[in-house]
């Protein structure tokens, strides 16, 4: 099998799934009774006029998740290779020279992460 | 016509179109939601090539990690009124011609440069499973294991500078909370 | 997407099989879940509709297709509609990379006065050669579905949903993706199938030039990465978005979370989303720990050779047993859809601080804890 056959697999059926959902939605959207009303298209909040514009002021802790998360997912993408080559590093006896360089690594990592639960950084209120 | 020349023109033009919808989409929402796109047709050209590790990589670091933080801080944060100040007016009409115009210079000779004398093979046929990333592995614990430390280093300085500018106490931007 | 017409057909109708499974598997889920959390509840749950309440899902579909297409007046129409379809896409692509049964090998056979063959079937919509890789990538994506409805709803509770919803899920991500990397250390490979082929036999550890075997215990990888296994799992339920890890649909905060502003037909394509997780999720459970399609003590030659003492044709044999080791993988898949059923029904929900505190405080050092613990044991007994 070459290497593109999945790739056109994988495009199929994103083609197919979007088609699908969009169509069935379509057709729902044919069959039921629409009745218009302007109170009824108002944005939902719970009986009462709506409260607040949308775009209101959030916690930054979202983006200092977000941020954080970026940080620690490319260091664990950098763990998938050494994870995939440590069985052929401890095969040729290099294993505890593998162990170490991750370990160097993995090191700053959890520096990293205990400084910042030290810090509050990933604290809620 | 082979299925890898049509499998790459395809993939070619959605990423283009979707590169350029980054730049003419009128709501910074649509031009991420765009530079997603962008990114898995990146992403599908590196599987095209048939390196697959880089093609994951670039779906779970740039679309799936990097452009989350994009379309949260939009939808965080009212923009809307920084973003017409910048693009409205000519002087964000220059400067959307000018920067578009300096990026086409850079990637134009960069592939002039990169290009000469390089016979573009499509290797898309070949499939070698495991073996590229157990490559990329040996050699990025071999030979470049001091950059790689270098590089933990550095992701650490900048996750102290995210939390650094984020505090609402006691950072450069302090500020009392009520 | 093969060489010719009928393979490429085989492959076409593989895919859409796999997805349209998907999708039907959710409202028999449904029903479950209903008459499961009645019978935990010490109540009945529905048993009106047909015997044992089984037409409600018919009963539901019709409802759900019936209802009256409602947008809001302040909702994004693209992303409001865009949301729903692109809910299915995640759990679909990534279920598609799962390998679901063995190789099945076709010899050459004669069909409309033609010879086909030979061809070389996997059950498995297409072999993706880094599978996990394929598979985080596919996951990554479910974010913007959430973030897509949560704005485009064009309504606060929707944002704040879609917000909290997104951030749990990347925050779970990371316990996840090092709960994996176990997984790849024990074996080696991104390869799903070769994970699987992996665990064929008894479990045998070999530490200091010395093995035991232990010949009642298959060769499963709970038993190297157990740490690892319920890392993943509660992972697996962070991402799914249930409970105990429902926080985007706290009803008591924020009505129903990213979804407040659909109904019909749309929320039921977010709810096929997330029953596609849950059973990607068990499947992933499956493969990495609990030997994929293989059935415990016997390998699939062996089941090869007992079915070819009943049937003459080769082609016949080999789909069959290919069929048993789904039927297994599909049993072993219930048994996890099912805990995650049942810990839906015995939790409660956590508060956004805990869930925040859980995934980067406690879950994130223990997987990596587990990580260095496995690599060192491993360079330890070489």
């Amino acid at each position: 099998m070459g290497g593109c056959v999945p790739l056109y697999a994988v495009i199929f059926i994103t083609i197919f799934v979007t088609l699908f959902g969009a169509l069935l939605l379509f057709a729902a959207s044919k069959v039921g009774k629409v009745y218009k009303d302007k109170v009824k298209d108002e944005t939902y909040e719970c009986g009462i006029a709506v409260q607040d514009k949308v775009d209101t002021k959030i916690s930054i802790k979202f983006y200092l998740t977000a941020i954080l998360f970026i940080i620690f997912d490319i260091e664990i993408i950098f763990m998938y290779p050494w994870a995939a080559t440590y069985k052929e590093f401890i095969a040729s006896g290099n294993g505890l020279y593998s162990l170490g360089a991750m370990g160097i690594f993995m090191g700053v990592f959890i520096f990293g992460l205990w400084w910042e639960i030290k810090s509050k950084a990933l604290e809620w209120e | 016509m082979t299925a890898e020349v049509f499998l790459f023109w395809f993939l070619a033009i959605v990423t283009v179109v979707s590169a350029l919808g980054v730049l003419f989409m009128p709501n910074p929402i649509y031009s991420a939601f765009s530079l997603i796109m962008t990114m898995i047709g990146v992403s599908a050209l590196f599987a095209l090539l048939g390196a697959y590790f880089l093609a994951g990589v670039q779906v779970i670091v740039y679309a799936g990690a990097v452009l989350v933080l994009f379309v949260m801080v939009m939808m965080l944060f009212d923009l809307k009124s920084e973003i017409k100040a910048f693009t409205k007016g000519t002087l964000g009409g220059v400067f959307k011609i000018g920067s578009v115009a300096v990026l086409a210079g850079l990637i134009l000779s960069a592939i002039m440069v990169t290009t000469q004398g390089v016979a573009i093979k499509f290797q898309g046929q070949a499939d070698f499973g495991m073996q590229p990333t157990r490559l990329l592995g040996n050699k990025l614990f071999t030979q470049y294991v001091i950059i790689f430390e270098i590089l933990g280093a550095l992701l650490l300085v900048v996750a102290v500078g995210a939390v650094a500018l984020s505090r609402s106490k006691g950072g450069t931007h302090a500020r009392r909370i009520d | 997407m093969g060489s010719d017409i009928f393979e490429v057909t085989v492959n076409a109708l593989k895919l859409v099989t796999i997805f349209l499974v998907m999708v039907s598997l959710v409202p028999s889920l449904v029903w479950l879940e209903r008459r499961g959390a009645a019978f935990i509840q010490d109540r009945l749950g529905p048993n009106r509709v047909g015997p044992l309440g089984l037409t409600q899902l018919a009963a539901d579909a019709v409802k759900f297709i019936f209802k009256e297409e409602f947008v809001p007046a302040k909702a994004i129409k693209f992303m409001f509609y865009g949301a729903p379809v692109f809910a299915l896409l995640p759990a679909s692509l990534a279920l598609c990379a799962l390998p679901l049964g063995p190789i099945i090998n076709i010899i050459p056979f004669e069909a409309f006065g033609q010879t086909w063959g030979p061809y070389i079937f996997s059950i498995q919509g297409y072999e993706a050669s880094l599978g996990i890789l394929f598979v985080l990538a596919a996951s990554s994506l479910a974010v913007y579905p959430i973030l897509m409805a949560g704005w485009g709803s064009g309504n606060k509770y929707s944002l704040f949903g879609a917000l909290r919803g997104s951030s749990q899920i990347i925050s779970y991500e990371l316990a996840m993706g090092l709960a994996i990397l176990g997984v790849i250390l024990i074996f080696g490979t991104f390869n799903l199938n070769e994970m699987v082929t992996a665990q064929n036999g008894p479990l045998s550890f070999s530490a200091f030039d010395y093995s035991m075997t232990l010949s009642f215990l298959p060769n499963w990888g709970i038993f190297y990465q157990p740490i690892g296994a319920f890392l993943f799992l509660a992972a697996a339920f962070a991402e799914s978005n249930r409970l105990p890890f429902d926080l985007p649909e706290g009803e008591s905060e924020l009505v129903a979370g990213f979804h407040t502003e659909y109904g019909g037909l749309k929320m039921n394509l977010f709810f096929i989303g997330e029953y596609g997780h849950m059973i990607v999720a068990s499947a992933l459970m499956v493969i990495f720990y609990f030997g994929g399609y293989l059935i415990p003590g016997v390998s699939p030659e062996q089941v090869t050779q007992f079915l070819s003492g009943f049937i003459d044709s080769q082609n016949m044999t080999a789909v069959l047993s290919g069929l048993i080791h789904l039927g297994a993988f599909s049993i072993k898949v219930f048994i996890f859809l099912w805990i995650f059923i049942h810990v839906r029904w015995s939790l409660p929900r956590f508060r956004y601080d805990q869930l925040m505190e859980l995934g980067w405080k406690t879950m994130l050092p223990w997987a990596l804890g587990n990580l260095i613990l496995t690599a060192v044991i491993m360079a330890a007994i070489h």
